[in-house]
């Protein structure tokens, strides 16, 4: 297995360098899943290094990135010349000596997640550019540069591809993705607060038409809503009213289901009244686009004859859940719904301590039980240090196994599975990529923070459980349902976890009292 | 009471006569001797698997090897070993309940077995017997009731899906006549037209195992050719029916892979692949007489954002602004006629069809 030696940079004007050429047959690692080769020019007595040919999750090095080394000033200085740039200088070292706690695995087994097969050099080229500028941005100011840099060539790599393979299509999303972040972005360190992606924006008829066609290909649309709304229908039998405090209402397409149950409930009783308050952040369009929402589900509960109301709520100025601006009938049955989907457009309000505060408002409804929709984020939260890169490794490994997923089930579809990729995915990958940039550090998964914060489980029941498995049977086998806790039902891919919708209810002991917040 | 070599009551082969070798294992006495995986010989296999890190990872050598029974063979392991692995998930579930049925058919025989020694009584091993298969069937009943909810739920999802595409789709018709150039005007016209015909597709057939008068056929339809070129049809199905779990005597729901596919015009080749598993199959839209219809795929090739109108009527929080003016396209497509998602004409797999209404 061959090295790359820095020294033999040859940055010539045009072409592959010697280097290139060199570095290309030194990649002939058999990598059939992600890099996870982290690029470190630690010390400066290495010219020549050695390959760690098994390089798996369980070696991760933390990756330190000595940006004065010498190394690296050819590139900053053909920076101007981008074509200089074949790939950026890496000395895989076999095990990095100072190791931060960030090679603790996101997975227990000792096998990377997903087996991503790897084309050729170009993909691994790729994975590794993306990589690096995710690097270079966990480090300090002086990385944005370089990570500029570097996201120019891997434009350039993948400017002929539209329709590449998987990996360049992803490739592509995550670079659209981090170009945003660092356009969207003068300074540094970054609060993800605007919703305004500076990115296209497809037409509502698009958008919901890709999202059909991603339920019809995979469970990760479906299972949080069936899952909750299975949850709420045990929770409500015999009520006469239900309530649901909705936090990110969308299209509103979790309760056409449930309406559906509702109507069909076998109890001979009629259906109960359904009141949804959607809650919305300050802005108009929000409300607006709400409204309209809340106008299609009390058409479709109308057509079939379910009882329906609606009703808006608003985050307060600092978007803040306000239980008081939630109109609850004395004695009605509250059910507190939370989907978080970070990426997702249209996610108005999302932050840390707007969850949290929604979620605690719970409490102070009174709420009868409390669904909860979110992804998984893996491991516990690193530390600050190169927490971006992590957080990025998490979310291509994510998207790598959805889009590895979709392939599978449907491996001739491959114009279907671009629009969805390029309409639903991609915004869900710019936005994990900010979240993930965020100042904010890696909170802790919702559900954890919910059982230490007191709130009490909700076992699942073999409804669900069973439920859950006929849904994924309709799909790609490599999708696995599991019972995390007994509150708790994950989605995976190939073990790679994907999503869990949780099932929690208020302890009569449980106070309305603030608690630890999510954010550290 | 019951010999261990004997079938169980579960058991729904009728197994040729089996002895029991040297080595443990149990073979068929016919002609060619066969292996018979016992209980006991399939729980050490699924032992050996787990420790091995699943299915996936372990291979039958080295299953061979961790289990360290002779007269084993590779053969045995591999096929085995396949079987398991497609049959493990899907039916993977039921496999647990009816297994716990039958460890407690068997506890209960065992136990009867004492039981009737004291007391003498066979009708009290034929009850406790029964009582079991009850409780098989009983979990059996549920899960139907689960699979038939669920399928209400996905079907009331996709009706919803569809009557908020429609809305979009018109409000997109909408605008576009009022700033579009005739082209674009076309263009979102027959857009509206296609997409409004859109159905979401319902689930395949699904067969009980050995209970064929369960069959909850619903429709597949969906006109999305406008979207895709044709050569690119999505089915909705999953494998063939496990072969594994047929002979375990388990019973999984199974998947029929007979898609139920629309044939219309010019799109037959499309067709031919519909046994083809894990293939969505969008049917296409009604064509007048065969035309042919430029697919919306040109559409979405290029990237493009079909209006460059601004929208003031979009409701999609976020996503709402349409996007940079694309070249417009000029879309031959035909007009099918508005399709209610539960007629079809001609060409229909199945007779069953679970209407939506």
């Amino acid at each position: 297995m061959g090295l790359f030696d820095s020294k033999n940079i040859n940055i010539s004007a045009e072409g592959e360098t010697e280097s290139d050429i060199k570095n290309r047959e030194a990649m002939e690692l058999v990598l059939d899943d992600l890099p996870a080769l982290i690029f470190s020019v630690g010390s400066s007595t290495t010219t020549t290094t050695t390959v760690n040919d098994d390089i798996s999750w369980d070696d991760w090095p933390s990756p330190h990135l000595n940006w004065s080394h010498e190394d690296f000033h050819p590139f900053f200085a053909a920076a101007a010349g981008d074509h200089y740039f074949a790939t950026p200088p890496h000395n895989i070292q076999n095990q990095s000596s100072s190791t931060s706690s960030t090679t603790t695995t996101p997975e227990d087994d000792p096998t990377p997640p997903t087996k991503f097969p790897v084309e050729s050099d170009k993909t691994q080229r790729l994975l590794h550019l993306l990589t690096a500028v995710a690097e270079a941005l966990s480090g300090d100011l002086n990385g944005q540069y370089l990570a500029r840099v570097i996201l120019i060539r891997l434009k350039e790599l993948l400017s002929t591809d539209n329709a590449g393979s998987g990996i360049e299509r992803l490739t592509n999303h995550f670079t659209e993705a981090l170009d945003a972040l660092l356009d969207g972005d003068a300074t540094f360190p970054r609060r993800s607060e605007s919703n305004q992606f500076p990115y296209r924006h497809y037409p509502a008829a698009e958008v919901l038409t890709a999202f059909q066609l991603l339920q019809d290909m995979s469970p990760i649309a479906s299972f949080g809503h069936l899952t909750a709304n299975q949850a709420i229908i045990e929770a409500v039998a015999g009520e006469r009213r239900v309530h649901i405090v909705d936090y990110d209402i969308a299209e509103g397409i979790q309760w056409a289901s449930l309406i559906q149950a509702m109507v069909s409930r076998n109890d001979g009783l009629p259906p109960p009244h359904l009141k949804i308050t959607a809650v919305t952040n300050s802005r108009r369009r929000s409300a607006s686009a709400a409204k309209e929402t809340g106008r299609r589900l009390s058409d479709f509960a109308a057509s079939l004859g379910q009882p329906f109301s609606f009703r808006l709520c608003r985050l307060d100025q600092q978007k803040r859940f306000q239980p008081a601006a939630v109109k609850v009938v004395k004695g009605e049955p509250v059910v507190v719904n939370c989907v978080l989907c970070p990426g997702q457009v249209g996610y108005g309000h999302g932050s840390v301590t707007s969850v949290g505060s929604f979620l605690l408002g719970a409490v102070a409804l009174r709420a009868r039980l409390v669904t909860l929709i979110e992804e998984d984020i893996g491991a516990a939260a690193g530390d600050e240090k190169g927490s971006f890169l992590r957080r990025f490794m998490i979310e291509l490994e994510r998207y790598m196994a959805i889009w590895e997923s979709l392939e599978a089930g449907f491996p001739k579809q491959g114009r279907v599975r671009e629009m969805v990729e390029r309409v639903i995915l991609g915004p869900r990958i710019i936005g994990a990529v900010r979240r993930a940039y965020g100042c904010e550090p890696m909170a802790e998964e919702c559900g954890e923070w919910m059982a230490a914060a007191g709130f009490a489980r909700v076992e699942l029941s073999f409804f669900n459980l069973c439920q859950a498995r006929l849904l994924l049977g309709i799909f790609n086998d490599g999708y696995k349902v599991e019972d995390d806790a007994s509150n708790k039902l994950l989605l995976s891919w190939k073990s790679r976890r994907l999503l869990s919708a949780s099932v929690w209810t208020i302890p009569t002991r449980m106070s309305p009292s603030p608690s630890p917040s999510l954010a550290i | 009471m019951f010999s261990s070599k004997k079938p169980t009551m579960n058991s729904h082969e009728r197994p040729p006569m089996c002895v029991q070798g040297d080595s443990g294992l149990v073979l068929t006495t016919d002609p060619k001797p066969r292996l018979r995986w016992t209980v006991e010989l399939h729980d050490r296999f699924v032992d050996a698997v787990a420790q091995l890190g699943g299915p996936d990872k372990a291979t039958p050598k080295t299953i061979m090897r961790v289990m360290g029974v002779k007269g084993l063979t590779l053969y045995h392991l591999k096929s085995h070993l396949q079987k398991f692995r497609l049959g493990k998930q899907p039916h993977k579930e039921f496999n647990d309940h009816s297994k716990d049925a039958l460890e407690m058919q068997r506890n209960a025989a065992s136990s009867s077995g004492i039981m009737s020694r004291t007391m003498n009584d066979r009708n009290v091993q034929i009850t406790e017997a029964l009582r079991m298969q009850k409780e098989v069937q009983r979990r059996l009943h549920e899960q139907l009731e689960v699979q038939k909810h669920l399928q209400m739920r996905i079907e009331a999802q996709g009706k919803y899906m569809q009557s908020i595409l429609e809305k979009a789709y018109q409000t997109l018709a909408g605008e576009g006549a009022m700033t579009a150039t005739g082209s674009y005007k076309d263009l979102q016209n027959q857009a509206t037209m296609n997409l409004g015909a859109m159905a979401f597709p319902s689930l395949q057939d699904l067969h009980l195992f050995n209970n064929d008068q369960l069959e909850i056929s619903p429709q597949l339809d969906r006109p999305l050719e406008d979207f895709f070129p044709s050569n690119e049809t999505l089915c909705l199905g999953k494998k063939r029916p496990n072969p594994y779990s047929y002979s375990n005597g388990k019973s999984p729901l199974i998947w029929s892979d007979e898609l139920k596919l629309q044939e219309f015009g010019s799109h037959e080749e499309n067709l031919k692949n519909n046994i083809d598993h894990e293939h969505l199959q969008i049917a296409p839209s009604i064509i007048n007489g065969g035309m042919e219809m430029e697919s919306m795929a040109d559409v979405y090739e290029a990237k493009p954002l079909m209006l460059s109108v601004d929208s003031n009527g979009e409701k999609y929080e976020g996503s709402s602004k349409v996007g940079r003016p694309s070249t417009p396209r000029r879309a031959t497509v035909s007009t099918p006629e508005r399709m209610s998602p539960m007629i079809r004409g001609g060409g229909l797999g199945q007779t069953r069809n679970l209407s939506y209404a």
